[in-house]
């Protein structure tokens, strides 16, 4: 049962960090080291289910694993990278929030996961342990979105929250079927190139990404 | 059977993209959406005749409410690839799109026709997979037009909707969680079949937590308020006979979303729960589009707010339930993808004429075009519910259902809301159809083609509002008996 893998201390640590790397995003103010703290916290993701692979023995989550390796931790960081290079905007976040409020909600919005998943009282300790940390990256990754005044970063963001689900799934279920998650993976993928193609859009007719200049429609 | 029909609308795509003309890729274009729609319909005639299809190791799979949204589904993107050869060559001759942006319309236009048609028949939860899908496809559509505006939509749309099916996503995994535990953990586990026969043992805590994410989520797509912000932009800026698509057809996706996990939740946390949530959502957005829809000074946008309000109608006759609720949400549905389809291939004629979205801007339409003008009358009239055409029908009946299940409160409420959004959507629509046009604006329509689309709309409008044929009511009886 999902009770013995997760209760082995190495997940535990894995997810952990993970909550870590998402403190790490929502206290930088450089671009580049939050594309960074997302790359480990992906490859973070990757050892989870490689570890939850190893466990149950099943080939389809070892498949799942690597494609989290290749697509999240490498390709997607790439991506981001060669955006912030191109684009030549500055290479500063800019915060509607600033980063020490940033991270004493980023604390309060975990505090609130753990509570609100705890007051489930069907799942067992270690699930629900993992299921608040699932939920704590979905919460953040929302807060970024509004937080932060870059288009890149609210693209971030959503990656974060993609990553909390991910989080939830192999802890609950192992993952969901292999076809199912391969849809997913195929439509981060494209996700990501289309809100790049976006983006690029959005710097080439406004001059800037700062989402600011994006309040004109309104009523 | 379902491969051919998905396989249509991908082999179109990619014959668009290796034409050379404008000549060439219209003319592929209108006969792939034939071959589209004449699959469609065989599927349609098949499901109905023989029962469920399933292909593709049950990937695949089509019962009564898919071969539905099948059916939707090709006939409004079949008349749309007929109004596009007459409003993206207007586009064209008056060199706003050059060829390759016009064959890139045509590719992604086809692009996401596979993808909505991929919502109605994926046999799992993996529906998911197919409607980001058509968020992305409908993004790129929406930057074509290389406005300012353009870009801003697209990107407010991307966001918002792919934030709202994040949740859904959510709302997925958990009803995925609830389903194993009864299932074991087999491939079969997200089937929709699979799923019916066992939902009344599935968790009801954890049910009521997977339904508000999923209602959330796939209600973000449907343009349920409160999550409906990008619609309006979205669907004002997109080219017209994306717009049509958008508001007709891919909301209907979204609420098709919504309704199959409404028949799995309900099974297992009683009908109480999910019937009333739909329905506060469902007043919400009635409610939310009274104001908009009175003070709108632009009438793409006003059109926009119109499919707020008719996706609160849909989803509050899936709240008030019982055979009458969810037959009027059913046919109103259709009814209002067919119509809703017509008023914006009209404003697009409009816009094409007037250059403007302004209403104030724009009157005088009965004179300066003698077609759309009177069918835009019609059009109006039947948005808003007035007899004897077809949104008259589907609204009645879900009304009627109210009162039957003893939601007066709600009932009265919806009534109310009509009301007020009937006078607010005339008046726009009378100040910019009477009167005299502007000088400096000709007499004369736009373009045949965008004429014959509008027609074929016109008869359902028309037809269904005065008589039910006997194979379409069996048909929606029987989408009834699968979601109840």
């Amino acid at each position: 049962m999902s009770e013995i893998i997760l209760g082995s201390k190495m997940v535990q640590l894995i997810i952990a960090l993970i909550l870590v790397s998402t403190f790490l995003i929502l206290g930088s103010t450089r671009l580049y080291s939050c594309v960074r703290a997302f790359g480990i916290q992906s490859f973070l993701l990757a050892c989870v289910a490689g570890i939850v692979a190893y466990s149950t023995g099943k080939n389809d989550i070892y498949i799942v694993a690597l494609l989290t390796l290749v697509i999240k931790a490498a390709v997607i960081p790439y991506i981001f990278i060669y955006i912030i290079r191109e684009i030549k905007v500055k290479r500063e976040v800019e915060l509607y929030v600033n980063v020490s409020p940033s991270l004493i909600i980023g604390g309060v919005l975990v505090v609130i996961s753990y509570y609100l998943i705890r007051s489930i009282n069907i799942l067992s300790e270690l699930s629900s342990f993992a299921l608040s940390a699932s939920m704590s990256l979905v919460s953040i990754g929302l807060f970024v979105m509004i937080s932060r005044k870059k288009a890149i970063m609210q693209m971030l963001g959503i990656l974060i929250m993609e990553n909390g689900l991910f989080l939830g799934a192999i802890s609950l279920t192992y993952g969901m079927p292999l076809l199912v998650e391969l849809g997913i993976f195929f439509d981060v993928l494209i996700g990501v190139l289309i809100m790049g193609i976006l983006i690029f859009r959005i710097n080439k007719t406004f001059e800037s990404i700062d989402t600011d200049m994006l309040k004109t429609l309104i009523g | 059977m379902i491969e051919y029909l998905l396989l249509a609308p991908i082999l179109t795509s990619i014959l668009c993209f290796l034409t050379k003309t404008r000549k060439q890729v219209e003319t592929v274009s209108i006969i792939g959406s034939i071959a589209t729609l004449v699959l469609g319909l065989v599927l349609v005639n098949n499901v109905f005749k023989y029962g469920t299809i399933v292909a593709w190791q049950n990937a695949l799979f089509a019962d009564a409410f898919s071969a539905f949204i099948v059916l939707i589904v090709s006939i409004v993107g079949f008349v749309a690839s007929f109004y596009s050869v007459g409003y993206m060559g207007h586009e064209f001759d008056h060199n706003i799109f050059d060829i390759k942006k016009l064959k890139m319309y045509y590719v992604l236009f086809h692009i996401f026709m596979f993808t909505m048609l991929l919502v109605g028949v994926t046999n799992n939860l993996g529906l998911w997979i197919a409607i980001e899908m058509t968020t992305l496809v409908s993004a790129l559509l929406m930057i074509l037009y290389s406005r300012k505006s353009s870009v801003e939509a697209a990107w407010k749309y991307m966001i918002i909707c792919t934030v709202g099916i994040t949740f859904a996503l959510f709302g997925t995994i958990l009803t995925y969680y609830a389903a194993v535990k009864i299932l074991g953990e087999t491939g079969d586990a997200l089937n929709w079949t699979s799923l019916i026969a066992v939902a009344d043992q599935f968790d009801p805590t954890i049910m009521k937590l997977a339904f508000i994410f999923i209602l959330i989520g796939y209600g973000t797509k449907a343009g349920l308020a409160p999550m409906h912000t990008w619609l309006p932009d979205a669907h004002s800026e997109a080219p017209t006979p994306v717009s049509a698509l958008l508001s007709g057809v891919l909301l209907n996706c979204a609420m098709y979303g919504i309704i199959r996990f409404y028949t799995i939740a309900t099974k297992s946390t009683g009908v109480g729960f999910t019937s009333n949530l739909i329905i506060i959502f469902g007043l919400l957005s009635l409610g939310i589009a009274v104001p908009f829809i009175i003070l709108q000074e632009d009438y793409k946008r006003l059109l926009a707010y119109s499919s707020v309000e008719h996706m609160g109608i849909v989803a509050l006759g899936i709240g008030f339930g019982g055979v009458y609720g969810i037959f009027g949400a059913i046919l109103h549905m259709f009814n209002h993808a067919m119509t809703k389809s017509l008023m914006f291939f009209g404003a697009g004629n409009v816009l094409l004429k007037y250059e403007t979205k302004e209403i104030d801007k724009v009157s005088g339409i009965v004179k300066s075009m003698p077609v759309t003008g009177p069918m835009l009358i019609i059009g109006a009239l039947a948005i808003t519910g007035s007899p004897p055409f077809s949104i008259f029908l589907s609204e009645f009946t879900i009304l009627a259902a109210g009162f039957l299940q003893g939601r007066y409160v709600s009932s009265v409420l919806f009534l109310l809301f009509l009301i007020m959004i009937f006078a607010g959507f005339f008046n726009n629509i009378s100040k910019m159809v009477f009167g005299t046009p502007k000088p400096g604006i000709t007499k004369g329509e736009v373009s045949r083609w965008t004429l014959a689309a509008m027609s074929i709309l016109i008869v359902f409008v028309i037809v269904l509002g005065v008589y039910i044929p006997p194979f379409f009511y069996d048909m929606i009886m029987k989408v009834v008996a699968v979601i109840r």
